[in-house]
């Protein structure tokens, strides 16, 4: 039950970045709540769930921003996985947590995208372009993550109140 | 407390798994004719995503209208301001300028005129006009000084204004041909009739002591004949706008051929050179 949660925020999350997000760049590089949401999940389930869930978002998101199929897919997965590294060595309370975590993902996620780009000629930034974006868009996931992390750690605890572990 | 490998690896399997397909999904659509394609599932997702986006796009529209309505506010009241005060500016110069055009005008055609007259003469400007209703005089900002004397011909390029009566120093008035104590020996320019052009105290001229059976309609020029001793011969005077008839003599009224209602340059014929320019 817990993944048809996490899969209607991440859709809500791909509608709004589409419609709204977009249009507010920063730097070059927009707000993403995909990546604090696969953070939340790698988190909270682990690298396995991570990868899996963000393989699907990243894919979700491939379809809606048009971008070549797989890209967005391998960053999630690698956000994911990543995120889920952390699961039982990183304190859930901490408050720098989901901000730092949010920041570093999306580093993490443009690293694999712009590697992507680059193994198939499609990248055709420079580093400098690169950088700036995803520096943006760092600083912009780093803010969202909170309330996302948040909100989704609660959203998850209670679907596990509802329905029990097996959810 | 930490994992076993056995679980890492699995982990990393399952990563890794994805990522092989990220990459096969990504080198098979790069392979495809028009470089992306979804399939059904892809279209099904954007089937079901892309019409709240659409519709949260035009919200967000709305109230992004809304917003840049709002901040707009005070921008357009101080562009507005601005843009008020430059109307006012420009009006302001545009007034300024438009009497230097018109002046500029003025004296050019006065000047062409100047330099076709037979005689000396000499730019005025009126300085000033008669405060009463009755009587039709201005004062030049040229007098006894500079040449002019008594009875010498005021003209502009239309036709006569008038003649000195006054001069000394620097000014001088002049007796415009509206006032009823100005007359004028002229003649019709079509027909040769002789007569008299006499102001009215009015806006309209009058020529008197045309013979009964004179050839004068409407229309007709009249000129000056230069029988008098002010006006030299051939200067327009008016034209004819209506013949009354008499029992002894035919009269006339003319409209002045200058507006000397709103003359602001004249010329002054200088009698005294009237053998040179």
């Amino acid at each position: 039950m817990r993944y048809v949660v996490y899969a209607v925020c991440a859709a809500a999350g791909t509608v709004v970045q589409t419609a709204w997000l977009t249009f507010l760049p920063l730097g070059g590089g927009i707000a993403d709540p995909l990546v604090p949401i696969i953070m939340t999940v790698g988190l909270l389930h682990g690298s396995e769930d991570g990868a899996l869930v963000g393989a699907g978002i990243g894919l979700m998101h491939d379809v809606m921003s048009g971008s070549p199929l797989g890209l967005g897919m391998a960053a999630g997965a690698t956000a994911g996985f990543a995120a889920g590294l952390g699961e039982r060595s990183l304190s859930l309370e901490s408050v720098w947590l989901p901000a730092v975590g949010g920041a570093v993902l999306t580093v993490l996620t443009a690293a694999v995208v712009v590697t992507g780009t680059h193994l198939i000629g499609l990248n055709h930034a420079s580093a400098a372009q690169s950088a700036r974006a995803t520096l943006g868009s760092a600083c912009y996931n780093a803010v969202i993550a909170v309330p996302i992390f948040h909100v989704l750690r609660r959203l998850d605890a209670a679907v596990v109140d509802l329905y029990g572990r097996s959810a | 407390m930490f994992p076993s490998s056995a679980f890492v690896r699995r982990r990393l399997l399952v990563w890794g798994l994805l990522l092989v397909i990220a990459l096969v999904v990504l080198t098979a659509q790069m392979r495809s004719p028009d470089g992306r394609r979804i399939g059904w599932i892809g279209t099904a997702i954007e089937a079901v995503l892309a019409p709240p986006a659409v519709v949260l796009s035009r919200v967000s529209g709305f109230f992004a209208d809304a917003w840049s309505f709002i901040t707009e506010i005070g921008t357009l009241r101080t562009e507005n301001q601005r843009l008020t005060a430059e109307v006012a500016r420009l009006r302001e110069e545009n007034a300024r300028l438009r009497p230097d055009a018109q002046e500029n005008a003025r004296l050019r055609t006065l000047l062409g005129f100047k330099q076709q007259l037979p005689y000396r003469s000499l730019a005025a400007r009126i300085v000033g006009r008669d405060p009463s209703q009755w009587f039709s005089t201005v004062l030049v900002d040229r007098g006894a000084s500079e040449g002019v004397a008594r009875d010498d011909p005021v003209i502009t390029s239309d036709g006569i204004v008038g003649h000195v009566v006054e001069t000394a120093g620097s000014w001088a008035r002049v007796l415009l041909v509206s006032d009823s104590r100005s007359a004028v020996s002229a003649v019709v320019d079509r027909s040769r009739e002789v007569g008299v052009v006499v102001g009215q105290g009015q806006t309209l001229l009058r020529i008197t002591y045309l013979s009964r059976d004179a050839d004068v309609q409407p229309g007709d020029v009249v000129v000056s004949s230069g029988l008098g001793p002010i006006y030299p011969r051939g200067l327009p005077v008016g034209t004819v706008v209506s013949v009354s008839h008499g029992t002894m003599f035919q009269d006339a009224t003319l409209r002045p051929a200058s507006d000397v209602g709103h003359l602001e340059d004249v010329l002054i014929v200088l009698r005294g050179g009237s053998l040179a320019r």
